[in-house]
């Protein structure tokens, strides 16, 4: 057992950001970035080394903290789904047909379609279907999904959890651009009508890559919201630390300064938990799946709170169209509700504990091992 | 960054599931009236140090384990998952044991640490006076030398386990001359030297846990003396940063058996004819209690494994702190609103648990006040963390 982080993974995080603030603009910025930049940052994500194939080294651990510091610097880039499928598939990589190992293998982008009209995050509301390798079925908030060359689609097969690989430019799939809180993940709406797959996994094997897929999605998307919200309170610290009123620096009023350390301790934890959840996953820790739900059911509501509390921090100035905070606040709340929000992840967690009960055992919800 | 136990790592877990097959102690096991929980408790410390589990990290030639911090976790895991009570000296091993191996000189360390571990000397600390709360550093109780002694006058309170402990840390001022953070000592005071009187008082949950100790004329050896002359507030702090990081891994272990027994007393307790677990509002409960005991754990081993082998307390503790207050009283209140009338209608057996559920309830409000309180903990993370300006 090592709680640290390595020094591999130290220089792995300080250079991604190095990497963001010198390919993509400041956070006030950000959403003005067009297409030539996004796929300008992509292609240096990819020689980074960051988009390798399913055999690829780097573990959960690693994609968070990329996913961090793509929060902070509100990129727009289909990294969930281009990374989150791969790191899913690692695991059955050696077995994979040849066609896949070889879209893996290049730079392809993949975004993941798991939400349908109506339905939530669960899998009892999955009703695309595959039959004869092909699928039809709407999902719903498909990130990127314009500038993705693949779809990875939780979709029955066989009337059980699949998941479907298929081209986003494929005859028969639609993509509707549909409306998103934060400009910088574009949403759309696919269906599906007997699209060709290009790959499919059904039963055990399946439901394996899926509870990891959705596993790293969740980890992702929390880290994602931590590197914004992280973002968002250093500025309004700084702020604080500047701002005048009253005669004194308003950091200095006893109200602010326990609200600033409070947002800390929401930031700091929600790290550490994330951190942790992705050890887990990295690890193959039994429960694995459980470490991911507290990490997500936590950081979806303290995220919040650290840009509520940022924002407040600021002032009216924080509410104007200009002023980055909302910039940051927005991400945060796409990045909630992915993969399943606290209110999910707690029913997800407490049906965990009843069934411990139920089973006559101690309750097993989230061990170390 | 690696959570798989190594083959040792592994090898211990078993050795601990061994020792608790053969002779594992449950927390609902333990008497209810404090003499005697406190005699069991010091048994099952005992019998778990004898299994060398205690103090793991501690240096070997002190009856400390000489291994990795990481064990200690491990260990700590193991217990947790049999629903082990916690070790019952935990001011030796959480607060004065830490300090002693940090500031104290080895005939110190060889005379005190082995029965911290052991339970054998439970020990307490007189820091929090009656007009000396918050604002330690303007505690008055004296401590004048006099040749090879020094006499204490004064008095303190709050102190945990101070009718049980043989043995005291006391903060008292030995220089009225120079600021008021500088003149301040640590001595180590044998309870029983006369004009040491100790007044246990009653808290909110209806046990004596602590006490008031009044010192008149309380001659202590010079060689009692922990660190330098003056050196107190530092200890104090260092050891209060221990208080709030390393007790934390102990306490999220309790933290989780008790969630564990609330989850199984939701699963047999009746409400409106379905058992209280069925109902997804106490699912959800449940699972919020879960996610900040499991939050706290987690910041908690990225915070304190340094400084579980003696190493630097980093003010980042204050957070571990805020984070333990916080998950203990949602778990608290958590059992109250789940168990609802339950709680006023049991029957003999099932008042036994009320009990434990109510006192569980009123002990978490000093979560947020013991050890400094929640708003301290706000200044030190400003301070210390954010760098923000004074007021």
């Amino acid at each position: 057992m090592d709680l640290e982080l390595s020094d591999e993974q130290r220089w792995l995080d300080e250079s991604i950001n190095t990497l963001l603030e010198r390919q993509w603009p400041p956070a006030q910025d950000a959403w003005q970035a067009g297409d030539t930049e996004r796929t300008r940052l992509w292609e240096s994500l990819v020689e980074f080394g960051l988009v390798a194939g399913a055999e690829s080294e780097l573990g959960a651990i690693e994609l968070c903290l990329a996913a961090r510091a793509i929060g902070g610097h509100l990129a727009s880039v289909p990294l969930l789904g281009s990374v989150g499928v791969r790191y899913a598939l690692a695991p059955v990589a050696a077995g994979l047909p040849d066609g896949l190992s070889v879209l893996l293998e290049s730079a392809s982008r993949l975004s993941i379609a798991l939400l349908e009209p109506g339905g939530g995050w669960s899998m009892s509301g999955v009703g695309a279907t595959v039959t004869s390798n092909r699928l039809t079925g709407i999902k719903a908030a498909v990130e990127h999904a314009p500038s993705v060359e693949y779809l990875a689609v939780v979709a029955v097969v066989d009337g059980e959890p699949g998941l479907a690989i298929v081209r986003s430019d494929a005859p028969g799939v639609e993509l509707t651009p549909q409306s998103s809180l934060d400009a910088t993940v574009p949403l759309s709406r696919a269906a599906f009508a007997e699209a060709e797959v290009e790959a499919v996994f059904e039963h055990e094997l399946a439901a394996t890559i899926i509870d990891r897929l959705l596993s790293i999605a969740a980890l992702l998307v929390a880290a994602e919201a931590v590197g914004a919200a992280e973002r968002i309170f250093a500025l309004a610290r700084q702020y604080a630390s500047e701002r005048r009123q009253f005669g004194r620096t308003i950091a200095s009023n006893q109200a602010l300064r326990h609200l600033m350390a409070d947002l800390h301790v929401r930031q700091a934890s929600s790290w550490s938990t994330t951190l942790y959840a992705a050890a887990a996953l990295d690890d193959g820790i039994p429960l694995a799946g459980q470490t991911a739900s507290v990490a997500k059911a936590y950081v979806s509501r303290a995220a919040r709170e650290v840009a509520h509390g940022s924002i407040q921090v600021f002032g009216g100035i924080a509410f104007t169209e200009e002023h980055p905070a909302h910039r940051f606040l927005r991400r945060i709340i796409v990045r909630e509700q992915q993969f399943g929000d606290a209110a999910h992840h707690e029913r997800e967690l407490g049906r965990a504990l009843a069934a411990g009960a139920a089973a006559r055992e101690r309750p097993t919800a989230v061990s170390a091992r | 960054m690696q959570l798989t136990e190594t083959a040792s790592e592994r090898a211990l877990a078993e050795e601990v599931r061994a020792f608790l097959a053969r002779a594992g102690l449950r927390s609902e096991e333990l008497p209810h009236g404090l003499d005697e929980r406190m005699a069991v408790l010091r048994d099952w410390q005992a019998a778990c140090h004898a299994a060398g589990f205690v103090g793991r990290a501690w240096p070997a030639e002190f009856g400390g384990g000489g291994r990795p911090p990481a064990e200690q976790i491990v260990v700590d895991q193991e217990l947790a998952a049999a629903g082990a009570p916690e070790f019952v000296n935990i001011v030796g091993l959480g607060v004065l044991g830490p300090s002693l191996l940090r500031f104290g000189n080895d005939e110190q360390r060889k005379r005190y640490i082995p029965t911290i571990l052991s339970a054998d000397e439970i020990w307490c600390q007189g820091f929090s006076e009656p007009e000396a709360g918050s604002d330690l550093a303007s505690l008055r109780t004296r401590a004048t030398e006099d040749g090879d002694t020094f006499v204490i006058n004064g008095q303190k309170t709050w102190v945990s386990w101070g009718q049980y402990a043989p043995l005291c840390g006391v903060l008292a001022r030995t220089d009225g001359s120079v600021a008021r953070h500088r003149g301040i000592s640590m001595l180590i005071v044998d309870m029983s030297t006369p004009g040491v009187e100790v007044r246990p008082m009653t808290q909110i949950t209806g046990h004596a846990e602590f006490s008031e100790v009044f010192f008149e004329d309380v001659v202590v050896p010079r060689e009692n003396l922990l660190g330098e002359l003056g050196d107190g507030w530092k200890i104090a702090m260092y050891t209060l940063g221990h208080e709030r990081g390393t007790a934390a891994l102990p306490r999220q272990v309790k933290l989780r058996t008790w969630l564990d027994r609330a989850v199984s007393v939701a699963a047999r307790r009746e409400l409106d004819g379905h058992p209280v677990l069925d109902s997804p509002e106490a699912q959800t409960a449940l699972a919020r209690a879960l996610v900040r005991i499991e939050v706290l754990r987690h910041h908690a081993y990225q915070t304190v494994g340094e400084f579980l082998s003696g190493g630097a307390v980093g003010a980042e503790s204050s957070s571990v702190k805020l984070l333990m207050a916080e998950a203990e009283q949602e778990l608290a209140a958590t059992a109250l609103e789940i168990f609802g009338p339950t709680l006023l209608d049991g029957d003999a057996d099932d008042d036994a648990e009320n009990d434990f559920w109510y006192e569980t309830y009123l002990y978490s409000r000093a979560a947020s006040v013991y050890g400094g309180t929640r708003q301290i903990q706000r200044d030190i993370i400003a301070d210390r963390i954010l760098n923000l300006p004074k007021e």
